[in-house]
């Protein structure tokens, strides 16, 4: 064998061994130098340890789950339990900077939104902004929304609703949408029987 | 650079959301849909919830809501989107198979042909990424063609894809080669077709796909990028094939600062060689050897040098590379083996996680720097790999349980204070709670109630006005009935007549007044008999409820304390299973790390044997008289000639990008960028 023979097996072996497609940049080629000798299914010890680690994430988001129940079950029990949430619809003429909550004339939350989590409202997502605790009767809440309003003005608006606190749980959402014919945004409570 | 899975996961959950919004979105202002489902108002608020934390890209905290609300029976309305995001979720943790068991159970309802699809086909998408090559055919097999056309191709490719992994070739170039659909996809398809005809040993046949894609007009990056591989397959095929001189030109259109230019310069060299042009080959291969060692063709590089000097009968400078070439190898080799103990220390995860946010699990995480370490230059094809960004992002999921089971621990800990709050607070109110009930005769003030009614009765009975009068007037009533008794005893008295005509008058005023008054005084007598039964029923009512809080608060209690019990005994083995297994995936990564080490270790002591042994056998050759040239092999030689250097060809170009890769998806835009 001459040397550029050896070379080329030299060359060879080393494209055996380097994954040179992945140094470039790319992604793993799904074909390989020979047929099946490159991208078969994992081996069978990586599939174990894999499938381990499946199962101990799986065990540790079921025990989160049962944890988070628990806490809720402890610490806000059904028959004291008041839930807020809040959401957007659209946002076209509102951008949210700020809520604050007030119960029965007390502040419960006072809370500053990041970019993010406006995002996440605008997306369709709904935020439970508070969960405490209030006796059985006759309630009012009253939420300021803080922000940018129509042509990047600053924008405050309230709204208030007395509502009812029964043995179950209750839900209240507040609302921002867009009263698209006034272009302004509209603040509101829903309770949720 | 990183694997596709970790482009891949966004993706999927991009497109899984194509289907969720339709469930949740409250907006009704919004685009009507794509594919034509019209959105409308949150209908469970839980479910809102967990698309915050998910919009978030907080996916931990969006699947443990999911759960929670679910097994509380929140999402009475969206079952089956908040299933659909659920294995999307799981599939952001890597775990596919708990991800395939609620596909397969939601396509096993009566859901929607779109959901099915969608199911299916990120499920195969994802099996085929892991390597269940098996499952991901049978998944991708089952969704059918009324999908939106860019979906489709990518399933096609895909499809094509596996099959070539699994050496099905012929299978893929009957699947490809009927395929059309938009360009970019085309393009990929007829790459891979190339590249399969290859493989088959069909070359006449792949020249044309390849060089069509070889010689595509576009300025898109990825696009680029693939034109590079066209062109660096089709030119190692040709050179494989014997066809220097036809290699040579299209090896020379792969971009000189691109991430190929390296493999192309060296194929350029290769068929300036085969057609007897070394002196040719030394440009592209002298340009070679001033970059980085790290790559495998620069290391090629560096015996391709001294071989062309020697063909070339320049035996002083051919010595020379080799000897230059064997101290390069010599430092390169001894920096491997510093890194190779380097690794073994242990240190290397955590090095590598050292710059981490480590406060949520996200589909988007990947390792984009590597530490400033010795090891790292060697590092960086390892950590482009797919198999090494998996494992490291488990090795990093695992990390963030671990803590999220230490923030519990701390909290359950907190539980059992509050526990304990509670049972001592009821303690000291059970003496007091029983001293009120054994002081209350809640069956005396009843029958109290009831007798008080009965006199009522009496009362309106027999008309007795004055019953109800006011005290004052039944003073008065008793006097006039004590003068009536002495008048009536007297009645032969006729002095008393005057009195017994004021008596007449003043009783009959009296009566008047009583009767008058009698009705209403009746109702509101009634309405206090019916007040009191009200208070004593709610006295009632809580004196029970005093006697079940009595009886149930220790049960409640003991029964949270059992629950607290029972989650700190998981909190404490999860942690033991936890710290075990991180330990074999860090072993674990650190082997594939060793292993990408020794791999260029062996590939670098191959080449500096080869270049000692040439060394020395110029040496001899000089020792033993006057150099003389070394025969050069006729380029036509089947035997000598680069293309006979079978598998770098293909396999080193850089084949098949399948379409799913970052750089590389010709996507639909909406599903694959999400």
């Amino acid at each position: 064998m001459n040397l550029k023979h050896r070379i080329v097996s030299i060359m060879v072996c080393g494209a055996l061994l380097s994954p040179a497609w992945m140094a470039m940049g790319q992604t793993a080629p799904p074909a390989a130098d020979a047929p099946g000798a490159d991208a078969p299914a994992p081996p069978a010890g990586l599939k174990t340890l894999d499938q381990e680690v499946q199962g101990l994430k799986k065990d540790v988001v079921d025990l989160n789950k049962d944890l988070f129940v628990l806490q809720e079950e402890l610490l806000f029990p059904a028959n004291t339990q008041v839930a807020l949430y809040i959401s957007m619809d659209v946002g076209a003429f509102f951008a949210l900077d700020s809520v604050t909550v007030k119960i029965d004339n007390k502040e419960v939350k006072n809370y500053l939104y990041t970019a993010r989590e406006a995002d996440a409202l605008l997306k369709g997502g709904v935020q439970q902004i508070y969960l405490g605790n209030l006796k059985v009767g006759r309630h009012e809440l009253v939420a300021f929304f803080t922000g940018k309003g129509p042509v990047e003005r600053d924008y405050k608006r309230g709204a208030t609703i007395n509502f009812d606190k029964g043995v179950g749980a209750k839900y209240l959402e507040l609302k921002i949408t867009d009263r698209v014919p006034k272009h302004q945004p509209e603040f509101m409570i829903k309770d949720w029987e | 650079m990183q694997g596709v899975i970790n482009t891949l996961r966004p993706l999927l959950l991009g497109g899984l959301l194509l289907a969720v919004p339709f469930a949740v979105s409250p907006a009704k202002n919004v685009k009507p849909d794509p594919n034509g489902l019209a959105p409308h108002a949150v209908q469970d608020l839980a479910y809102g919830d967990v698309l915050f934390y998910f919009f978030e890209d907080d996916y931990f905290d969006s699947i443990t809501r999911l759960l929670a609300a679910r097994q509380l029976g929140r999402i009475p309305h969206t079952p089956d989107e908040a299933e659909l995001l659920l294995g999307g979720l799981y599939l952001s943790l890597g775990e596919h198979v708990e991800a395939g068991r609620i596909f397969e159970a939601l396509l096993n309802k009566n859901t929607s042909e779109f959901v099915r699809n969608r199911a299916w086909f990120y499920l195969g998408k994802v099996w085929y990424q892991r390597g269940y090559l098996e499952e991901s055919e049978h998944a991708l097999r089952q969704v059918s063609d009324k999908m939106d056309p860019r979906i489709n191709a990518e399933r096609y490719m895909l499809l094509a894809q596996l099959m070539m992994r699994q050496g099905r070739y012929d299978e893929a170039i009957t699947a490809l080669g009927g395929w059309h659909g938009a360009p970019d996809w085309t393009a990929y398809a007829q790459f891979n077709l190339g590249i399969a005809l290859v493989r088959r040993n069909r070359l006449p046949e792949a020249i044309p796909y390849l060089d069509r894609v070889g010689n595509m007009q576009t300025r898109s990056e990825e696009l680029l990028a693939l034109k590079d591989k066209a062109n660096l397959a089709l030119g190692f095929a040709l050179l494989q094939a014997q066809r220097a001189a036809e290699a040579k030109p299209i090896l020379q259109r792969v971009r000189l600062e691109g991430p190929y230019s390296s493999r192309a310069l060296l194929g350029v060299g290769w068929a300036d060689a085969g057609m007897g042009e070394f002196k040719r080959a030394l440009v592209p291969w002298m340009e070679l050897r001033k970059r980085s060692l790290l790559d495998s063709a620069v290391q090629e590089s560096f015996l391709t040098v001294p071989y062309a000097y020697a063909q070339l009968s320049a035996m002083g400078q051919a010595a020379e590379f080799y000897n230059s070439a064997i101290e390069s190898f010599d430092s390169e080799l001894k920096r491997i083996d510093d890194s190779i103990e380097a690794i073994r220390s242990g240190k290397l995860l955590d090095r590598l996680l050292n710059d981490d946010k480590k406060d949520t699990l996200t589909w988007y995480w990947q390792l984009t720097t590597v530490p400033n370490a010795p090891e790292s230059r060697y590092l960086y094809a390892l950590l482009a790999s797919n198999e090494f960004q998996e494992g490291l992002k488990n090795y990093r999921e695992l990390n963030f349980m671990s803590r999220n089971l230490d923030d519990w621990r701390d909290d359950v800990s907190a539980y059992d204070d509050m526990l304990d709050t509670r049972q001592e607070a009821y303690n000291r109110r059970v003496p007091k709670a029983d001293a009120v009930l054994a002081a209350t005769n809640l069956d005396g003030l009843t029958q109290k109630r009831v007798d008080f009614e009965s006199r009522i009765n009496e009362i309106e009975k027999s008309n007795d006005v004055a019953a109800l009068g006011t005290p004052e007037e039944q003073k008065t009533w008793a006097r006039l009935r004590r003068v009536e008794e002495y008048l009536t005893a007297h009645a032969d008295d006729p002095d008393l007549s005057d009195m017994r005509e004021k008596h007449r008058l003043m009783k009959g005023v009296m009566y008047w007044r009583l009767s008058e008054s009698f009705k209403a005084r009746l109702w509101n007598e009634r309405r206090s008999v019916k007040e009191l039964e009200g208070q004593l029923k709610e006295t009632q009512k809580r004196a029970v409820l005093v006697r079940q809080a009595r009886v149930g608060t220790t049960l409640t209690t003991g029964r949270y304390a059992a629950r607290v019990a029972a989650v700190r005994a998981r909190i404490d083995q999860l942690h033991e299973r936890m710290a075990d297994i991180s330990e074999r995936q860090n072993l674990y990564l650190q082997s594939l790390a060793i292993r990408e080490l020794q791999g260029q270790k062996q590939r670098i002591e191959t080449y500096e044997l080869q270049a000692r042994y040439e060394l020395a056998a110029i040496y001899d050759r000089t020792s033993n008289g006057p150099p003389k040239a070394r025969p050069s092999t006729p380029p036509t030689a089947p035997q000598d000639t680069p293309p006979n250097s079978p598998p770098l060809t293909p396999p080193n170009s850089p084949p098949l990008t399948p379409p799913t890769a970052p750089q590389d998806p010709p996507p639909d835009p909406p599903t694959v960028k999400p």
